[in-house]
């Protein structure tokens, strides 16, 4: 079974500065390691302002996390944000069923349209009778 | 009356269908048909069904932005029609995307 996607997003405290903000990535990326994960990508969105108040802060630093792992790698990552200082705020998604979903749709649309481009003007007209029989 | 009468006929139409130009001539000649029964309308498509949007991403606020405006309310499927499936996945990605301060929950 191959292991389960998840997406780190996580808001930085503003104060800090660039540097700061690359070693907390770096010690989140460590703990993500820790837990056996794979990081896939790390994106820095740099500051951004908020929607909302988040305790005293209007504006965050949006670091994006993406890593492979098990449930446990999120159990412990989570904790371990909600511990750290200077993340501010943090959502974990899993992504790899969704992303597999909307590839299969993909793919199913892309053959659809091979199908038609292979026959033009064949599969389009007998959608419109067989839905008119039924009035 | 075996009139042609697009409205309905694209309605329930497949979604291949709804994506080609049936759509678009819809309005116009329902009104001629009618009279002057009904205003013009465009009919509307869900963007993603168009746009051919696989996946809503919760981090894109661009995309989703629109569809949770000024009080930041999610806005219901007849406003934009979105299709039913696109509209609950988009939902989902809209209230991410609040959680992570991305869209408001409510105008302050």
């Amino acid at each position: 079974m191959s292991e389960r996607v998840y997406e780190f997003l996580f808001i930085a405290d503003p104060n800090l500065g660039e540097p700061e903000v690359d070693a907390l990535t770096a010690q989140i990326q460590g703990y993500i390691e820790k837990e056996n994960g794979k990081i896939q990508k790390a994106e820095k969105w740099g500051k951004k302002r908020l929607a909302y108040g988040v305790g005293r802060h209007r504006e965050g630093s949006y670091v994006l996390l993406v890593a492979e792992g098990g449930a446990a790698l999120v159990k412990e990552v989570e904790r371990r944000m909600r511990v750290t200082d200077g993340v501010i705020k943090f959502i974990t998604v899993r992504v790899d069923e969704e992303l597999r979903k909307a590839e299969a749709s993909k793919a199913l649309r892309t053959a659809a349209e091979a199908k038609r481009r292979a026959r033009p003007g064949a599969s389009a007209p007998p959608a419109g009778p067989s839905v008119e029989e039924g009035y | 009356m075996g009139s042609f009468s697009p409205k309905a006929f694209s309605a329930r139409g497949r979604d291949d269908k709804k994506a080609g130009g049936a759509g678009g001539r819809g309005g116009a000649a329902g009104g001629k048909d009618q009279g002057k029964r009904y205003f013009f309308r465009r009919r509307k498509v869900c963007k993603f069904c168009a746009d051919k949007i696989d996946y809503i991403d919760y981090k894109d606020v661009k995309l989703l932005g629109p569809f949770a405006p000024e009080r930041g309310k999610i806005l219901p499927r007849r406003m934009f029609g979105t299709c039913a499936s696109h509209q609950r996945t988009l939902t989902l990605a809209i209230k991410r995307a609040r959680s992570i301060a991305l869209l408001p929950f409510a105008a302050e």
